[in-house]
């Protein structure tokens, strides 16, 4: 929630996570505009395949 | 005599308590006189400054719309556009004899949405279908925080004019509930400008998993289906057509795929967000029976029309969160609830109906950001 009436101290970023969709690797990078949930990600840093982003949401910074 | 008034201000003799005796009696005939003057103008003083907010919110949206138009390529000020949009108005159907109504409001409904998509595609004619969509979902923002600001003003201005203390402290009572729709509204701006998914869309999200490598067939406005094999039963999935920021018509597509497809369903499974009470966790699963659809209720007929007539039962999958939660960007707790979401629904699928059996799931929800 955005603070314009009640003091919010929490810090929120937005997250996309792509999965391999050979190795099921899950990796975690910030939310880049024109991302979709099953959209093709980016190539899998461990096996080289096809990656789908499979999740887009925010989360708390600590 | 004189003695017994001085009885009513009783003091030791000192002038000082005497003074103070008589400002105190004072004060109370004068609050028994203006008491409700005085409480009237110290409401309006409150409400004021939570009108001043709820402007303040309405300009942002407003603001925001205009300048997302800009972006993507409006030559000019489209403040004017925006200005009859944020002012455009539908009026419900005569409800004397309510029988046929629903047809009614589907009808109106979908003119003025249309009327909408057609007056923003005239701004933006070579954009696509999603900067389309989240230009229609902030214009619908700006729509509810114009609503929100002029409801607000104009009992603040009645209780105002006619002084009337039990209007205002009605308006009061309410204003801390409306003050946090109106800041759900706002912060549902920056996910819909980065077209990212929101809370709301877990359902579509869950749907969409399940069509992902099958073939995906339009079957209503904004809305795709794709027949999907599930150990030796036929799923037909129905959702949204994302990763634009639509609704969908999910209950015209479950009516055309039972006439088109002449299909007998043994159930009909729904997702979608629901409301959380205060005290419930974000992201709790709950299941129950019934069409669990909201919006105007057009949907929610149809679904239970078909479910009524064929006798179908109806599960519901509910994916609890706040308000603010379902229209602002989707938290984590939620999209950590897909896959036991998916979870629960295989246990459905496998506890209520048998091999052979048809079922129809349907991921409801805005599908913004969310493909299939």
């Amino acid at each position: 929630m955005s603070n314009l009436f009640f003091k919010e101290k929490k810090q929120w970023k937005n997250v996309a996570i792509e999965e391999c969709t050979s190795c099921n690797l899950k990796m975690k990078r910030p939310f880049k505009l024109g991302d979709y949930i099953f959209k093709e990600g980016e190539k899998c840093q461990k096996c080289g395949s096809k990656t789908l982003i499979t999740s887009i949401f925010k989360e708390e910074i600590k | 005599m004189q003695i017994q008034i001085l009885q009513l201000f009783p003091t030791d003799g000192s002038s000082l308590q005497e003074y103070l005796s008589l400002f105190f009696y004072d004060l109370f005939f004068v609050y028994m006189i203006f008491g409700q003057t005085i409480q009237v103008r110290r409401i309006l003083y409150g409400i004021s400054g939570s009108l001043n907010r709820i402007q303040i919110a309405r300009d942002k949206a407003r603001k925001e719309v205009s300048d997302y138009i800009q972006k993507n390529g409006y030559k000019g000020d489209p403040s004017k556009q925006i200005d009859n949009f944020i002012e455009y108005f539908t009026l419900s159907p005569v409800s004397l004899d309510p029988a046929g109504i629903m047809k009614k409001i589907e009808y109106l409904v979908k003119v003025r949405d249309e009327r909408m998509r057609e007056e923003v595609k005239k701004m933006l004619p070579d954009k696509d279908h999603v900067i389309i969509s989240v230009v229609e979902n902030l214009l619908g923002t700006s729509m509810a925080l114009n609503f929100y600001y002029k409801v607000v003003r104009h009992y603040y201005l009645l209780g105002k004019k006619t002084n009337n203390l039990y209007l205002l402290v009605q308006l009061q009572m309410i204003l801390p509930d409306l003050l946090r729709e109106v800041e759900a509204e706002v912060s549902s701006i920056e996910p819909l400008k980065n077209a990212q998914p929101v809370g709301d869309g877990i359902g579509a999200m869950v749907a969409g998993k399940l069509m992902l490598n099958s073939e995906k067939r339009v079957i209503a406005r904004d809305t795709v289906m794709a027949q999907v094999e599930y150990k030796n039963r036929n799923l037909y999935v129905i959702k949204a057509e994302g990763p634009a920021g639509n609704v969908g018509e999910v209950g015209t597509a479950l009516e055309y795929l039972i006439k088109q497809y002449g299909l007998k369903p043994s159930a009909i499974m729904m997702i979608d967000a629901a409301q959380k009470l205060e005290g419930e966790v974000t992201g709790a699963i709950a299941e129950g029976i019934g069409a669990i659809i909201g919006g105007i209720g057009v949907d929610k007929y149809k679904i239970e029309e078909v479910a009524s007539d064929m006798k179908v039962p109806l599960y519901a999958i509910a994916i609890m969160q706040s308000l603010g939660e379902a229209i602002s960007a989707m938290p984590k707790e939620v999209a950590e609830a897909a896959p036991r979401v998916q979870e629960r629904l295989s246990g459905l699928i496998e506890s209520k109906t048998k091999e052979g059996d048809s079922v129809i799931v349907i991921g409801v929800g805005n599908t913004l950001g969310v493909g299939q």
